[in-house]
């Protein structure tokens, strides 16, 4: 009988690790608790170190030329047999017996149906709802019937229940009969022969963090919600805005905001010092001033030209932590000591941007509580696979090859499909 | 990093280590949030935590000679903000014991030390102040057992040390 | 509660002999609460922290520790009322506890009095006593002229608070016991910039200038939040922020003036021991609290 594995994460390691068994003939179950894959990198716009768009590329067909290329571009998620997506479905219990896994699933209910919707998407326009976003920093608005990215898959609309007003103007206006505002959650359970966690990472709320004033003053962002803005699918359209509306003119970027460091997140998160570069050049680009301030730079052999171009396009350097943020005339006033010339510099900018450490999401679950390492990435899976940012921050190429690793090590360990 | 006075004794580094914060020394990265933090470099920016941090790293003995060190509050901000939990007035303070047997030390400091030696108070206390105590109801204090500190302190040397040296600095005024 | 706490007071020196007000309200509000502070005339000098550790540093554990000893002898906990005494006791309870080479140094040379110290006696600052032990209940029960219509700004200092994990306050950055206390006592807590922010006493004997200051970004950032008065604990706090107040106005605005009040005399005053207060205001008060006592009656 087919072996089957149940992949916990639709991000990009485990859609990867997903298509890979997929092709090697396992049936999959791919369990993603959002409303649409990718995990972080729908967040990101332009990724590195191509600067290609994760979500486009990720579901576009147009790009599939017949041939699998062994990268996360191509994926076409749901068009192969023997995978099964399951959005917006959660874990309940991983319980093992007999050598099988038993994976119960909780699926939350959609209220649009994935197999009926045509996207033509006039259920959003006549919907009278508006409620602030806030995956696009509450800086643009969402109806209660929404897509939570323009790009992301499955491309049909999910219905924010609690903010829904139940008028039922989009069931009126659906043609094809796909909106059900009495759905209700499905569970079920999947019985596998290996689980590969991939349940990925999230930026952490720097506001605990002391000093920089994030929350205190508007203009103190991380480096995901200045990727929103950069996207030109974000809530300003691509323009790098001020909370108040004004355009960008300096941005100020402070790099190991809580990593490294006794007080936050003890480890180096590998990948922000080139995403923060990444930014930077984009930022330039647009005739922005960037100044960034660092302890180190680390930035990986497929990503060093990041750092040329920063430094040709003119981005200033700091070698020097900030030790605070002050608000001067609602303008953010960084404090830091340059450490090449021992002046201790305070200057304001437009915007002052946070790298802020990338922590796991695993964590937060009960069920994986004794696989966890003492910063809360799965370390001892204890006969469960786990591939991407789950075991570890790591960058895009790195999580995908390390996908691919585990996806071989799976089909050898149960002796093939 | 260059100075014109460099001397190195890794001896001293050594000592540093051994105490029991001054372990901490090494696992300082030169970040510089502590120099941004300080509240005395914000108005002298010489007095540069992280400087003086990567001379005791580099077993640099001659910052036990600045006058500067003394002008550390001992506020620990920057030990409060310091993502390596360095003890850095801790360590300012080993270097200010260094500093002592060539008169690095603010004539207060000194009066202060010798008083705590000899009478077991920082305060030499008069009977004015006896008499005030009494009238408010509050108790008597007695006298610190004296003898008891010369000979705890006796192998140390601390008494003799701080009668013989002389502040560089002359006599600055005690509050 | 008939039967009164005890704790081991150790008095220090500059509280019991130049500012002994300190003592003498702390004495009283205790009293009202059920505690009582018993002295033993072996403790000698805590010895200060902000000179003596970098004069012989060896010298400072020793001698601290000889106090801790001496605490140890008896079965109860024991508090300072000065920061400057918490701070050298409690960071020494805590080496002693935590570095066994140090604890072997120190106790070779206590042996040589008979004493040994083992770093296990607790340690005490007011706060804990009064928030921690005593709590908030209890003390809002004694409260019998609440301070209406005052904001104050607390005022912990340095070493009543760090470092953390020998202290056991609630917060190195954002301590919250002496707002609790204001509030309790009826008053308004009032935030301001950089609570944290260190006196500037400790430089005094190096470099006045640079004291003052840094005295004065204290104070001027405690005005621009509107306060009605300061409320602290450390008696070298006090002698800067108060007594030395016009000293540090060179770098104020000549007009400055705001009341300074030690944490007992703030609660005597909210428990009807008004008196107690005024007797000793002119005396060890330079910034006059009378505009204050009247905004006080004023709010009854």
């Amino acid at each position: 009988m087919t072996k089957t594995v149940v992949v916990i994460g639709a991000g990009l390691a485990g859609i990867q690790v997903s298509q890979q068994l997929t092709d090697l003939g396992l049936k999959v179950h791919l369990v993603e608790r959002e409303a649409t894959v990718g995990g972080l990198s729908s967040h990101l716009g332009k990724v590195f170190p191509t600067d290609d768009c994760a979500l486009c590329l990720d579901v576009c067909e147009d790009l599939y030329d017949g041939k699998h290329r062994r990268c996360q571009y191509r994926t076409l998620l749901g068009k192969q047999k023997g995978l099964a997506v399951h959005i917006q479905t959660e874990v309940k219990s991983i319980k093992k017996e007999s050598g099988k896994y038993s994976v119960s699933l909780k699926t939350g209910p959609r209220f649009v149906s994935e197999e009926r919707c045509v996207v033509c998407l006039e259920c959003i326009k006549v919907c009278d709802v508006e409620v602030p976003d806030s995956a696009n920093l509450g800086r643009s608005s969402r109806k209660a019937i929404y897509r939570p990215f323009p790009q992301g898959v499955p491309l049909v609309p999910v219905i924010d229940i609690e903010s829904c007003t139940k008028c039922g103007k989009c069931m009126d206006v659906c043609g094809v009969d796909a909106i059900d505002l009495g759905g209700k959650a499905k569970s079920r359970t999947v019985k596998a022969d290996a689980v590969v966690v991939a349940t990925g990472v999230e930026e952490r709320d720097p506001g605990p963090l002391p000093g920089y004033a994030y929350g205190e003053c508007d203009d103190v962002l991380t480096q995901r919600e200045l990727a929103r803005l950069l996207d030109p699918t974000g809530p300003t359209s691509g323009s790098v805005l001020t909370a108040s509306g004004k355009t960008v003119k300096s941005v100020t970027m402070v790099l190991c905001a809580g990593s490294r460091d006794l007080n936050a997140a003890r480890y180096c998160s590998q990948a922000c010092c080139t995403y923060s570069l990444k930014h930077a050049v984009m930022l330039r680009e647009l005739g922005i001033d960037v100044t960034i301030c660092y302890m180190d730079l680390r930035v990986p052999l497929h990503s060093k030209q990041y750092l040329s171009l920063a430094r040709d396009l003119g981005v200033s350097f700091i070698r020097g932590k900030p030790d605070h943020v002050t608000v001067q005339d609602g303008a953010p006033f960084v404090s830091v000591e340059d450490t090449e010339s021992k002046k201790l510099l305070e200057f304001g900018s437009d915007l002052v941007v946070l790298a802020s450490p990338l922590i796991p999401l695993a964590a937060k679950e009960t069920q994986f509580r004794n696989m966890l390492d003492q910063y809360g990435f799965i370390t001892s899976p204890k006969g469960i696979y786990a591939c991407g940012t789950s075991t570890g921050p790591t960058d895009i190429p790195t999580s995908v090859t390390e996908a691919n690793s585990v996806a071989l090590q799976v089909y050898i360990d149960l002796g093939g499909a | 990093m260059t100075s014109s006075r460099t001397s190195s004794d890794l001896a001293f580094r050594e000592w540093i280590l051994q105490q029991p914060e001054g372990f901490t020394l090494l696992r300082c990265y030169q970040c510089g949030r502590c120099t941004s933090a300080c509240p005395v470099a914000a108005i002298d920016m010489s007095f540069n935590p992280r400087l003086f941090l990567e001379k005791l790293i580099l077993a640099d003995e001659s910052l036990a000679e600045e006058r500067l060190i003394w002008t550390c509050l001992t506020c620990e901000q920057c030990e409060v903000r310091c993502p390596e939990h360095v003890k850095i007035p801790e360590i300012l303070v080993l270097a200010k014991v260094r500093g002592l047997v060539s008169g690095n030390t603010p004539q207060t400091a000194l009066d202060r030390a010798r008083a705590i030696l000899s009478q077991g108070r920082t305060i030499l206390v008069s009977e004015p102040m006896l008499k005030t105590r009494e009238k408010m109801g509050l108790p008597d204090l007695g006298e610190p057992p004296t003898q008891q500190l010369i000979k705890i302190l006796k192998d140390l040397g601390t008494a003799e040390r701080v009668q013989s040296i002389e502040s560089r600095y002359g006599g600055v005024g005690d509050e | 509660m008939s039967k009164s706490i005890q704790y081991t007071y150790f008095p220090g020196c500059t509280i019991p002999f130049r500012l002994p007000h300190f003592e003498l309200t702390m004495r009283e509000v205790l009293k009202k609460l059920n505690v009582e502070l018993v002295t033993d005339e072996a403790h000698s000098c805590c010895p200060e922290p902000t000179t003596f550790p970098g004069v012989d540093i060896e010298a400072w554990f020793t001698v601290g520790a000889r106090n801790i000893a001496v605490s140890e002898s008896y079965n109860r906990d024991t508090v300072a009322l000065c920061s400057g005494c918490f701070h050298t006791l409690s960071v020494v309870k805590h080496t002693l506890h935590s570095d066994d080479a140090i604890r072997e140094r120190v106790n070779k040379r206590l042996k040589k009095i008979g004493m040994q110290a083992t770093g296990e006696v607790a340690v005490k600052n007011i706060l804990h006593v009064l928030h921690e032990d005593i709590g908030l209940k209890r003390i809002a029960k004694e409260i019998t002229n609440p301070l209406k219509g005052l904001s104050i700004a607390s005022h912990y200092g340095c070493h009543l608070v760090r470092p953390i994990e020998a202290t056991l306050m609630d917060d190195a950055e954002n301590p919250r016991w002496m707002e609790d206390i204001i509030s309790v006592v009826g008053a308004e807590p009032v935030d301001y910039k950089d609570k944290m922010a260190c006196c500037g006493a400790p430089i005094g004997p190096s470099d006045e200038d640079k004291s003052f200051k840094i005295t004065a970004k204290k104070l001027r950032k405690i005005a621009d939040s509107g306060a009605d008065a300061i409320v602290l604990i450390c008696p070298t706090c006090y002698t800067q922020l108060e007594m030395q107040q016009k000293k540090a106005l060179e770098y104020l605005d000549p007009d400055f003036n705001i009341p300074v009040l030690y944490l007992g005399e703030m609660l005597a005053l909210a428990m009807g021991m008004k008196d107690v207060v005024i007797e000793n205001s002119r005396r060890y008060h330079r910034v006059k609290i009378q505009p204050l006592l009247e905004k006080m009656e004023a709010g009854e």
